[in-house]
């Protein structure tokens, strides 16, 4: 690859997603100073089902099937087929849609990018988390996303680069990430505006916990294209059975 | 010659044809020697920018902005990807070598073909409208396509562009979602020297492209072009035309077959004036160099076939004569053979003839002369007669030698005979003979001397010799006898005084029935020098008249000395 050696300078996107990211700190900072800050923490902190009676979800998403040997490790790898960005083997996200707010505390996931793969290549993150894409291997990776969701282009950096290269996610919708030296990579990160979302395992079963009552619609995402929904009316205590045939 | 003339005119036509072939095939060959060396430079730069531009269709950030649905990032990212591909304005001018590899301009086209605009004209270099039309494509290629782009036709010849278009295909779909189309500007084919054999161009939409050509050229030579070129519809070829008046061989040559770009062909115009005025200047050399050949291969056939002539012709002419000289002596020898033959067979029966009545006459005479009534004087005359009929019998005796001898029956068988002992066995006859008294007979021979002969016609010969020595002396006059060897030969003189022969009877002595004047009554019938010549010779030896003058005549007959053994020899078949 003969591209041009590119430094690192943050795309306008992401100087904004870092701006908001200032604005949650600050918004952190401010409550510390408030009395009921323990009680917050201890909140957060304890077993969500032991303190309320909460709805779970279970099922089943029948996915796709596919013809590649068993994975040992739970390791994806994005296959396009006709435009259509799926994970090999197939999974599935489950998620429940509704009028949550957004996370109080942004959480940091991590994609990483080891043997010149994303790892993992599906991430479900809820608005606002911050996604780090540290470097594994000993080659330059420049990561990069031109879709609608998020637009950034982290530059060119190797695996010593410090902080590690992040990425705020604050728009709902399908990221695809790409490397601009490695024209083969491909990963996903489905932004959520929700905190309720789960991955399937290898057989489409998946089980979401801590869910509040009230009506909402399920989703099941299979695929760049292929959303499947259902609507329910979770109540407290109740394990709900949804598949998605 | 008319031969020669014809196959030497033959040879040079012949030789004339090819040539003039061989110069237009040599032109050919030379036009596409010449276009193969421009083209490989062009071919190798064409896969260079092809594979760039290849590069360029699989950059990510381009597939991104075209499969995430980011076509406002499409020109952004390219600007970035191609920066090191266009032209940098800071360096307009770095010669061939810059542009060789830069692209002027670039443009993207969507999934039908149509070209992207782009939102910045400066970044993407700019084009005319008409120019960007161009770009536009009946749909989006599949492969890469190649077209020429003729700019600014109507300002000093313009400037031609290749132009690749790179089929950008979906890693995500497989399809193509579009093309990457970038223009170049052509390293010049065209760049030839004013005064080049060869000046090349392109031809594409209708427009010659060929700067080392006047307008008006350019001009006149569009509708010839035009015919020739598409109307054959053949990738490549080749025809004549007029430039400025003079003939000039066109060759052309498809540059983008296949292409979704409108049809292109390299233009080759080839100055006919020089290879045509080299081609007759040829011809005339050849013709020139044919003429002197046959003038100087007629010069000398002729002087050759003159020489060689001569000495057949004296030949013939010499032959000619033999023949008759040999015709004549043939036919002279021929006569004289039967006349010879006849001669002898009359001699033959003649002696045989008279031998007989001879025989009779005498035993008749004999008879008479043995009766006792006879008078002395008829007795006389009787024994007269009987005397007469020896002498007949001895000249018919060698008569029927000669004639065996001219016959050619004679046969000899030689052996050693001693001379000597016969000349003395002769001179004791001679001295018997009454009439020989008043002779004086003088020898010289040694009392061997062995010779090649037969030993009675030796005697023969002797015999004769003695005999004229003592008919033709006078009285007390004398005989003189030798014998000695000589060389080879064994020569015996036999001499007598008496009257000489006359000089003008001398050569006719040794002739048949021929008498000296001088011995009119002198018994003899001129028979027997001639006898005893012929048998000299047979003996391989000859007789000859010494001398007859001052009273003394002498005879010489030379026999060969014997050799160790006798020798058989025939005179004649």
């Amino acid at each position: 690859m003969n591209a041009p050696y590119r430094h690192r300078h943050p795309s306008p996107p992401l100087s904004e997603s870092v701006a908001k990211v200032c604005s949650c700190r600050i918004r952190l900072r401010r409550a510390r100073r408030s009395p009921l800050f323990p009680l917050l923490v201890l909140a957060l902190a304890w077993p969500p089902g032991n303190i309320f009676a909460q709805a779970s979800v279970e099922g089943y998403v029948a996915l796709p099937k596919t013809h590649s040997a068993p994975v040992q490790i739970k390791r994806y790898e994005i296959v396009a087929k006709g435009g259509i960005l799926s994970t090999n083997p197939p999974v599935a996200v489950v998620y429940l849609e509704g009028p949550f707010a957004p996370a109080a505390r942004p959480q940091t996931e991590s994609v990483a990018q080891k043997d010149m793969e994303f790892v993992p290549t599906l991430l479900p993150v809820q608005t606002g988390t911050r996604v780090e894409f540290p470097n594994l291997d000993d080659v330059y990776h420049n990561i990069f996303s031109y879709s609608p969701a998020k637009r950034f282009d982290l530059g060119r950096y190797r695996q010593d680069e410090r902080p590690v290269p992040s990425v705020v996610f604050d728009v709902p919708g399908l990221v695809v990430l790409r490397c601009d030296i490695h024209e083969h990579m491909r990963g996903l990160i489905l932004v959520l505006a929700t905190p309720h979302f789960v991955l399937t395992d290898a057989d489409g079963h998946y089980r979401l916990n801590g869910l509040p009552a009230g009506h909402y619609v399920l989703k099941a995402w299979l695929n760049s294209r292929t959303t499947l929904e259902r609507s329910l009316d979770l109540q407290d205590g109740v394990v709900l059975r949804v598949d998605f045939p | 010659m008319l031969v020669v003339t014809t196959v030497t005119a033959l040879l040079l036509f012949v030789t004339l044809l090819n040539m003039t072939a061989n110069v237009r095939s040599d032109l050919q060959e030379r036009f596409q020697n010449e276009l193969a060396s421009m083209h490989a430079l062009q071919e190798v730069r064409h896969a260079a920018l092809a594979e760039r531009c290849r590069t360029l269709a699989r950059k990510p950030r381009i597939h991104a902005a075209l499969e995430d649905n980011a076509l406002d990032l499409l020109y952004p990212s390219a600007r970035d990807e191609l920066r090191d591909v266009m032209e940098s304005d800071q360096s307009p001018a770095q010669g061939v070598a810059a542009y060789a590899i830069h692209a002027s301009y670039y443009r993207f086209l969507d999934r039908n073909g149509a070209v992207i605009i782009p939102p910045v004209i400066q970044d993407v270099g700019q084009l005319r409208p008409t120019e960007e039309a161009f770009l536009t494509l009946p749909s989006v290629p599949t492969g890469p396509q190649t077209g020429y782009l003729l700019r600014h036709p109507r300002t000093g010849g313009g400037a031609i562009d290749e132009v690749i278009a790179m089929p950008i295909i979906s890693t995500e779909r497989g399809e193509v979602i579009a093309a990457l189309v970038l223009g170049f500007k052509l390293v010049d084919p065209t760049n030839t020297p004013a005064d080049a054999d060869i000046k090349s161009g392109i031809w594409t939409s209708g427009r010659l492209y060929l700067p080392s050509l006047s307008e008006a050229v350019r001009t006149s030579l569009t509708a010839p072009v035009a015919r020739g070129v598409v109307a054959s519809s053949l990738p490549e070829g080749s025809f004549t035309v007029q430039v400025d008046g003079a003939p000039c061989l066109l060759f052309y040559k498809l540059l983008n077959p296949g292409s979704l770009f409108p049809p292109a062909y390299e233009i080759g115009i080839y100055q006919l004036g020089g290879s045509l005025a080299r081609q007759r200047r040829l011809i005339w050399e050849f013709a020139g160099i044919g003429c002197l050949l046959l003038g100087g291969a007629f010069a000398a056939s002729r002087y050759l076939a003159k020489r060689l002539s001569v000495p057949v012709e004296k030949l013939a002419i010499d032959s000619e004569e033999n023949r008759t000289q040999r015709n004549r002596a043939e036919s002279a020898l021929e006569l004289t053979h039967e006349e010879l033959q006849r001669s002898a067979r009359f001699s033959a029966d003649a002696s045989h003839q008279l031998k007989t009545p001879v025989t009779v006459l005498r035993a008749g005479l004999e008879e008479l002369l043995s009766g006792e009534k006879l008078t002395p004087g008829t007795r006389e005359e009787i024994a007269a007669l009987v005397h007469q009929t020896f002498r007949l019998t001895s000249v018919i005796e060698d008569l029927l030698l000669l004639s065996r001898l001219d016959a050619g029956r004679l046969k000899l068988v030689f052996s050693s005979v001693n001379v000597p002992p016969l000349i003395e066995a002769w001179l004791d006859d001679f001295g018997a003979l009454p009439e020989t008294t008043s002779l004086k007979v003088e020898t010289d021979f040694p009392s061997t001397l062995l010779i090649e002969g037969e030993k009675r016609f030796i005697s023969l010969i002797l015999q004769n010799l003695l005999e004229n020595a003592r008919k033709y002396n006078c009285a007390g006059g004398r005989i003189r006898i030798t014998a000695h060897p000589e060389g080879i030969w064994g020569i015996l003189t036999v001499g007598n005084t008496g009257v000489p022969i006359p000089a003008a009877a001398q050569g006719h002595i040794f002739e048949r029935f021929h008498r000296g004047a001088a011995g009119e009554n002198i018994p003899g019938h001129g028979l027997g020098l001639n006898l005893a010549r012929e048998l000299a010779r047979l003996h391989r030896g000859d007789l000859l008249l010494a001398r007859s003058a001052d009273n003394w005549t002498e005879f010489e007959v030379r026999f060969r000395l014997a050799a160790a053994a006798p020798v058989t020899t025939h005179d004649s078949p």
